[in-house]
């Protein structure tokens, strides 16, 4: 799912150095995918294309970038009319270039020309990527419940009722990078991939509070009538247009035709035909100052800050995998019984269980026990939701590897155990699983490393594992090689204890069950 | 100890046992001869009712088996009275030799594991078997595995021990050894029902002999007359 390089279960079961050497490879093609040489187009490559490729989110993107409510297929948006203009004032055509928020600027160089989608102008920005001259200013927006605290920004500094303030934001937002350099406020800071997220979770009560740009609210206001703006904005900055470094002249391009939408009033026009002010964000754009660069620090400076977090974030991933396979091996285990020996009435069932578990892909389940659950009243912690998700679906492959296992077992096993005066269920107990077990241990053990894999789509709940850590720290720091190459030996340190300690079971199980099976000292 | 009355039993819309009567007293061994295909697995996974029947009843061990379905915790009650030896052993892969001696006694009866323990390498002793109790099953020859299975159906203390051709999977060297063990047992007193090819084994081991052919009784008298 997240490895880009192989399958998520490949049959054959991989011995610890196979195991080791896909995940070198695995690791090599991201950085590949990540770092290869980006030959940036410049501005005369872009008009004689005669199209501007510009990158945002339509996900949960109002007001910037959105599916128009009449015809889902057009995308609106004040950014969608900005591109247009921008690219009519460079004399080509605008084209649209959908990508993850978080990740938009990676697609530079490569899918894309510049992007344009309510980034925040920032040092770390300045000094990565070419940053145009502002084209909107925004500023934060605190959003609580109607009936319940915080009443005002303020009271983040002292805990609340239920202790420590929960508040959602967009993950790599200057939301996020607020609330995580403000140490003095009593916040636990939940990161999403989208805005809608962090309303719908402040509306169903799993958090007090999201922080979000001040536009994005007052576009879905009208939407979560439970919501309220808390205080008044604050802590503002302004939206860029990124290119790449090495596109100096498309950048210069840019930065003119900015200045002749603000000169010609057409930029006004677009805001207010937006109804975001326009004559304030022209007062506020037209003299911004000049946003210095940051300054790139050493090595050694960037893993003091990076490590920490990254081993956090690894024990996360070991600690999602090792709660969640075993429940997932003991309930496959319970549905494979069932499907084969159980009542007729509890087979279709089960098998519909499985085909539903199987059918669909892990994200959506981790959404629906996420933010489906809270709309009936069970919410969930990000992590539990997390840990059940992984289970269900990691049990419906289980179940069907064991039923294989069950089916495996001679049939004259059974009929030795009954004709003991053993009944069906001491036999399916004593005789018949444990050997299934030792059956399926290969595949078994390989799904577990797939499963070890898999912990990254939680991410997707809020639950930052190690995949997610790295991703939003190489972004917000621009070391994205440097990052990888220690994330993948922390990775390594993880699987190749895992591969050896899968090789020393399977290994165990070979020798005969026998005096240990039933508590017997041996002979 | 064992009555069948006029057994039938279809399969397929094929008659495989046809109105099959016969009688064992307390003590005795019957073997039950005739060609591949007669019938004689059939029957004898009817006495512990590993297969059902159509009609007749069977009596064994002071338990009763009526046609169709049984109910299964009357089966388990009846079966551990009634053991099985099987052509092909089957003993449990996952188990030394002696937990497989051990495992009924102890899940099924109950018995503490120190006198399950203490019980199953006297039985293994008695086969001859007692220095492979920690050994896999795996590991044994035909002859010696069979033994074992022996063993393990003499440790539920059955009134009553089924052999479906206990030697037919074995080569000729490692026949004798377990004939030996059931001529001993039977020499005991044990109540056996033998279903063999082996005519000589037959009036060797049994005391009354039962021909099927077909599906039914062609005939059967005292092992030395019939055989």
């Amino acid at each position: 799912m997240m490895n880009p390089c192989g399958t998520r279960r490949s049959l054959p079961p991989p011995a610890a150095d196979d195991f080791i050497r896909g995940l070198l490879t695995a690791t090599l093609c991201s950085l590949a995918l990540m770092a290869g040489p980006a030959a940036a187009a410049e501005l005369d490559e872009v008009r004689a294309r005669g199209e501007l490729v510009w990158a945002a989110d339509q996900e949960g993107g109002g007001p910037h970038v959105f599916p128009d409510a009449d015809d889902p297929r057009r995308l609106t948006g004040f950014e969608v009319d900005f591109a247009a203009l921008l690219a009519e004032e460079l004399g080509v055509k605008p084209r649209f270039q959908q990508g993850q928020w978080d990740r938009l600027p990676l697609l530079l160089g490569r899918t894309a020309d510049c992007v344009i989608n309510g980034i925040e102008l920032t040092p770390e920005r300045q000094r990565d990527y070419r940053c145009s001259r502002p084209y909107f200013a925004y500023a934060l927006q605190l959003i609580g419940r109607r009936d319940a605290p915080p009443d005002a920004v303020e009271k983040l500094s002292a805990a609340g009722p239920g202790g420590r303030w929960r508040v959602g934001v967009l993950t790599g937002s200057a939301a996020e990078t607020f609330l995580r350099s403000r140490h003095d406020l009593e916040v636990d800071v939940v990161g999403y991939d989208g805005t809608i997220d962090s309303l719908e979770q402040v509306s169903s009560g799993v958090l007090d509070a999201a922080l979000m740009d001040d536009c994005i609210f007052a576009f879905y206001a009208d939407r979560f009538g439970r919501l309220r703006a808390v205080g008044r904005p604050f802590a503002g900055g302004f939206y860029t247009v990124l290119s790449a470094r090495d596109a100096p002249a498309l950048s210069a391009a840019i930065d003119e035709s900015i200045g002749r939408l603000i000169a010609d009033g057409r930029l006004k026009a677009l805001y207010d035909r937006w109804d975001l002010a326009g004559r304030q964000q022209m007062l506020q754009i037209r003299d911004a100052t000049e946003v210095p660069p940051a300054t790139r620090r050493s090595f050694g400076e960037l893993l003091r800050d990076a490590l920490p977090l990254l081993l956090r974030s690894a024990g996360m991933t070991v600690l999602l995998s090792c709660l969640s396979f075993p429940l997932a091996v003991a309930v496959g285990l319970a549905v494979a019984v069932g499907r084969t020996y159980g009542p007729p009435v509890l087979k279709p069932l089960l098998a519909g269980y499985v085909e539903v578990l199987r059918g669909t892909p892990l994200m959506l389940q981790l959404y629906a026990i996420f933010f489906l659950l809270p709309k009936v009243g069970l919410a969930l912690p990000a992590l539990l939701a997390a840990i059940i998700g992984l289970a269900l679906n990691y049990s419906a492959y289980e179940s069907e590897i064991y039923r294989a296992g069950l089916k495996a077992v001679p049939a004259g096993q059974f009929e030795a155990a009954l004709s003991l005066g053993l009944s069906k269920w001491q036999s399916l107990r004593h005789v018949l699983v444990p050997q299934a077990v030792r059956i399926v241990m290969p595949p078994v053990t390989s799904d577990f490393i797939a499963l070890f894999k898999d912990t990254s789509v939680c991410s997707a709940i809020t639950v930052i594992e190690l995949t997610k850590r790295y991703s939003v720290l190489a972004l917000a720091t621009g070391r994205i090689v440097e990052l990888a190459l220690v994330t993948a030996v922390l990775y390594l340190c993880m699987s190749w204890p895992l591969a050896i300690l899968s090789r020393w079971f399977e290994h165990r199980l070979e020798q005969p069950a026998g005096p240990q099976a039933t508590g017997e000292p041996a002979t | 100890m064992i009555s069948v009355t006029a057994v039938s039993k279809s399969r397929a819309h094929v008659r495989v046992l046809e109105e099959v009567s016969l009688a064992g007293a307390e003590g005795t061994v019957t073997a039950i001869v005739g060609p591949s295909g007669s019938g004689k697995s059939t029957l004898l996974r009817c006495l512990n009712g590993l297969e059902t029947f159509e009609s007749g009843g069977i009596d064994i061990a002071g338990h009763r088996l009526e046609p169709g379905p049984h109910a299964p915790n009357r089966l388990e009650l009846l079966r551990r009275d009634v053991g099985m030896v099987f052509q092909q052993f089957n003993l449990f892969a996952h188990l030394s030799v002696l937990d497989n001696v051990c495992l009924a006694p102890r899940v099924v009866l109950g018995v503490p594991a120190a006198d399950a323990r203490g019980r199953s390498l006297e039985l293994l002793d008695r086969v001859g078997l007692r220095s492979f109790a920690s050994a896999r099953p795996a590991t044994l020859s035909g002859g010696q595995q069979q033994r074992v299975a022996i063993a393990r159906a003499l440790a539920m203390r059955p009134r009553v021990i089924l052999f479906d051709e206990p030697t037919s999977a074995l080569d000729p060297a490692m026949t004798g050894e377990v004939q030996e063990v059931i001529v001993d047992l039977a020499r005991g007193g044990q109540t056996m029902v033998v279903v063999t090819h082996d005519h000589a084994f037959a009036k060797q081991a049994a005391s009354w002999v039962v021909e099927l052919d077909a599906g039914r009784v062609a005939r059967q008298g005292p092992a030395a007359d019939m055989l």
